[in-house]
């Protein structure tokens, strides 16, 4: 069976550990709790009536205490960049983090995922260069691992345009 | 090798298998695999195995392990913290490592519950403290922001009603509506200093700046602050039957100066004087004195009020919003902005009660040092008046009238100042947004433009760096760019000076201030451009100037085209009257009358509207002597705008039609 690798990028606590929760296993919990290191989970999802299974590496979000160990996405087919829009912060270092990725590692297929939907009355960012990365042609999906909205989406146009992709 | 009881004692843990890579890509167990290995890998009994098959994460790591193995290197490769989970859902974290050991490159993966959850501890501490701190941050900025919108929202009323009293002060008025109006002044300015107080203390608390030594290093006489204060508040104390006393022994420290800024100084008086009139019952006496402390100099107001609650300490008195049981209508915030400012420059404030009845406030300053007893030159910060004297407005500029824009979103605001500049004698145009003000610049090149900063769409930033933009492309001479805003705190002067401004007034506008800062003299390089010898005044010059908008090939295409004009225009006059041609007198006039308003000649323009009046009514009375009035006064600009504009050859031969005919006009 085919098999994808998927990075799951991002400061930390923009909720990429409970996208992974809410995609693999369907469950959300309320409480953060951060991440070290890495977790890899597994999933399998047909894509263009192909069975393909996508290996998640959940990966620490980058902040004072721990930097992305760019070894990390070694084999990767593509990722997915998480962003709290209630943390106009946590898009400026997601964009940042997403040059970082394309010097060190070339035209990867991604997704800007803009989560936690569910609050969208406390978003503070910038939508501007949002529109304008769309304008461009990235996909952007908006999410919320609480209430699942979204999140099926992301992960599967992230599969389909990685097997579309020539990398 | 280490002994075989050292490999016991380490796997008797549980917490570490170690392997052996060998060439083939496969691990041989070094020792016996602890339990946790056959959970997650199911590697029991197999001496041969292929460990990046079992998990991606050490698949991953594994290929740079070769790499590291096969470079011979020193030293230990880590993996980092991974978590893996068995069938049952059971989480291992783990971190492996590779190394040469012996001769064999040996990986060891430890379990590390204890050390992970530790760790994780730790992180999820400092995260949330993070995440905390964001949080608190962006709560301040939203209040900031708040704060600015309510400053800006309260200043443009008063901006209003400031500008009233100023205009109303120019108006003949009984002795009582102007003590109304000096009332209602005085009362407005001080309600802008208490706005002002109120995004001073907030600024200052949220931007930290707590030591004295941050900022700009300045001084101020405390006896000139002192003094000016009580001068500005003996209006306010005397309608309310108290007498305010300066304390008579303060000469022997004339000239004393301490660290601070006198605007600021003049402002912890203010509220301390204010709070002293709000308690002081009529006919007692509040005073104002100063103490000399060695280091330090004391200022002191003393009331003769209830005093200070038994139950009141200074800590409250001075705290935000403190209030006392009995102070209605007041926030707290005078006080606490005193005692922000004098801790920031290294003072000490306090209240006690005194010995009699009432209370003493006062503060403390640190003498100011040698080097820095005087204000910096051109410091924005000297000994100025923090409420300045009312402007005349009624007074000409000292230099040539400006053509002014002024572009605010607030109509009445806007209305206000181009009353006041236009009272003054400027041209003033009217914008009402930022788009309109680019327009105005571009169709007028006015000298000045007075920008509000805060307009939709275009604001008064993006103004100035389109203005400053097409100045820099067309080579033409800058315009004094002035922002106007509610805001004029530092950060606001800061971007205003990036934007290109020269200035930025604070809402409400000080007409003096405004005045200064665009009355600038002409510019030596327009006044030697005139011609040699030209005898024509400045303020047909800058009349013109206006007019084309320092198009000066334009001008003289006007005063060329004038010049050949008049003569015929004034012989029809001339003959409309003699044959009492009433509709012909009546069109030369109105003809010749828009000439001369592009020469701002105002005798001329008004004999002209009488003859044409004449003209309209046919009536001949008296239209002989407007007519000479009308060709004496012409006379005297068509010299003028010839010594402004010298005929380029033969000006004598071209000259002498025009006077004769004029001459021709004024039988009497």
């Amino acid at each position: 069976m085919l098999q994808k690798k998927i990075c799951m990028l991002g400061s930390f606590s923009v909720g990429k550990t409970s996208l992974v929760r809410r995609f693999v296993e369907s469950i959300f919990d309320e409480k953060y709790h951060t991440t070290i290191g890495v977790k890899v989970d597994k999933k399998v999802v047909p894509v263009d009536r192909e069975e393909v299974t996508l290996v998640l590496w959940d990966i620490h979000g980058e902040d004072v205490f721990q930097k992305m160990r760019m070894s990390y996405l070694r084999g990767m087919s593509g990722y997915l960049l998480v962003v709290d829009p209630t943390r106009p912060q946590t898009l400026e270092d997601a964009l940042a983090l997403q040059t970082r990725v394309r010097e060190a590692m070339g035209a990867v297929p991604w997704i800007l995922v803009l989560n936690k939907c569910d609050r969208i009355a406390e978003w503070e960012i910038d939508l501007e260069p949002i529109r304008s990365l769309e304008g461009s042609g990235q996909v952007v999906v908006r999410t919320s691992a609480k209430t699942g909205e979204g999140v099926e989406q992301a992960f599967s146009r992230l599969a389909q345009a990685m097997l579309h992709s020539s990398c | 090798m280490p002994p075989e009881s050292i490999y016991d004692a380490l796997l008797s843990q549980e917490a570490i298998a170690l392997f052996e890579f060998s060439d083939g890509g496969t691990f041989a167990p070094l020792a016996t695999l602890p339990v946790w290995c056959d959970l997650l890998w199911q590697l029991g009994g197999q001496t041969s195995l292929q460990l990046a098959e079992k998990s991606p994460f050490l698949e991953n790591f594994l290929t740079e392990a070769e790499q590291f193995w096969a470079s011979q290197g020193s030293g230990v490769l880590n993996s980092g913290y991974w978590v893996e989970q068995d069938s049952s859902g059971k989480q291992f974290p783990l971190e492996a490592s590779a190394f040469w050991l012996a001769g064999k490159r040996v990986l060891l993966i430890r379990h590390l519950p204890d050390t992970f959850r530790q760790q994780q501890q730790v992180f999820q501490a400092g995260r949330d403290a993070l995440l905390t701190q964001e949080r608190l941050v962006r709560e301040i900025e939203k209040k900031e922001i708040l704060l600015h919108c309510i400053i800006h929202d309260l200043s443009q009323p008063l901006t209003s009603m400031r500008s009233c009293f100023e205009l109303l002060l120019d108006k003949k008025l009984a002795p009582d509506a102007a003590k109304f109006v000096l009332t209602g002044r005085r009362e407005s300015q001080r309600q802008e200093r208490m706005i002002r107080g109120l995004l001073e203390a907030f600024a200052a608390d949220l931007a930290g700046e707590q030591s004295p030594g941050q900022g700009k290093a300045v001084s101020a006489d405390l006896i000139s602050c002192a003094r000016r204060s009580v001068e500005q508040f003996v209006p306010a104390f005397t309608e309310r039957g108290i007498r305010l006393i300066l304390a008579p022994y303060w000469d022997f420290l004339r000239g004393a100066r301490v660290v601070g800024d006198a605007p600021r100084v003049d402002r912890i008086f203010g509220n301390l004087l204010d709070n002293a009139l709000r308690y002081s019952p009529k006919g007692s006496a509040v005073t104002v004195g100063l103490e000399d402390g060695g280091p330090e100099l004391t200022a002191f107001v003393d009331d003769e009020g209830p005093g200070l609650p038994t139950d009141s300490s200074n800590e409250h008195i001075f705290a935000l919003f403190g209030q006392g049981k009995d102070r209605p209508g007041k926030v707290g915030l005078g006080l606490y902005f005193c005692k922000m400012t004098v801790e920031r420059w290294g003072g000490t404030i306090g209240a006690t009660n005194r010995a009699n009845r009432g209370s003493r406030f006062w503060f403390r300053l640190p003498r100011a040092p040698q080097q820095s007893a005087a204000s910096p030159p051109g410091s924005a910060v000297a000994d100025a008046p923090a409420v300045p004297v009312s402007p005349d407005t009624r007074r000409k500029p000292a230099g040539q009238a400006l053509h002014i824009v002024v572009a605010d979103d607030d109509e009445i605001s806007r209305e206000l100042v181009i009353e006041t500049l236009r009272t003054r004698g400027h041209f003033v145009t009217g914008a009402g947004d930022g788009a309109e003000a680019l327009a105005a610049f571009e169709r007028l090149q006015p000298e000045v433009l007075l920008i509000d900063q805060h307009m939709p769409g275009m604001d008064g930033l993006a103004v100035a760096r389109a203005i400053r933009q097409k100045e820099e492309q067309t080579g033409s001479a800058p315009a004094i760019l002035i922002g106007w805003s509610g805001n004029a705190a530092a950060e606001d002067e800061r971007r205003a000076q990036q934007a290109g401004m020269d200035a930025l007034v604070g809402k409400p506008f000080d007409p003096k201030t405004l005045f200064q800062l665009i009355e600038r003299p002409a510019p030596a390089s327009s006044r030697e451009s005139a011609p040699a010898g030209a005898a024509a005044p400045e303020d047909l010059r800058a009349h013109l100037t206006h007019m084309t908008a320092g198009n000066e090939k334009l001008a003289r295409r006007l005063v060329v085209s004038f010049l050949k004009d008049f003569p015929r225009r004034l012989s029809m006059i001339e003959r409309a009257v003699s044959r009492k041609n009433a509709d012909g007198l009546a069109s030369a006039a109105h003809s010749l009358r828009g000439a001369f308003a592009i020469f701002d000649a105002q005798k001329s323009v008004v004999a002209a509207r009488n003859l044409e009046a004449m003209g309209r009514e046919h009536r001949f009375e008296g239209a002989s002597d407007e007519f000479h009035t009308l060709a004496d006064d012409l006379s005297r600009l068509e010299r003028e705008l010839r010594a402004l504009f010298p005929p380029p050859s033969s000006p004598s031969k071209r000259h002498r039609p025009s006077r004769r005919r004029v001459r021709s006009g004024g039988k009497r």
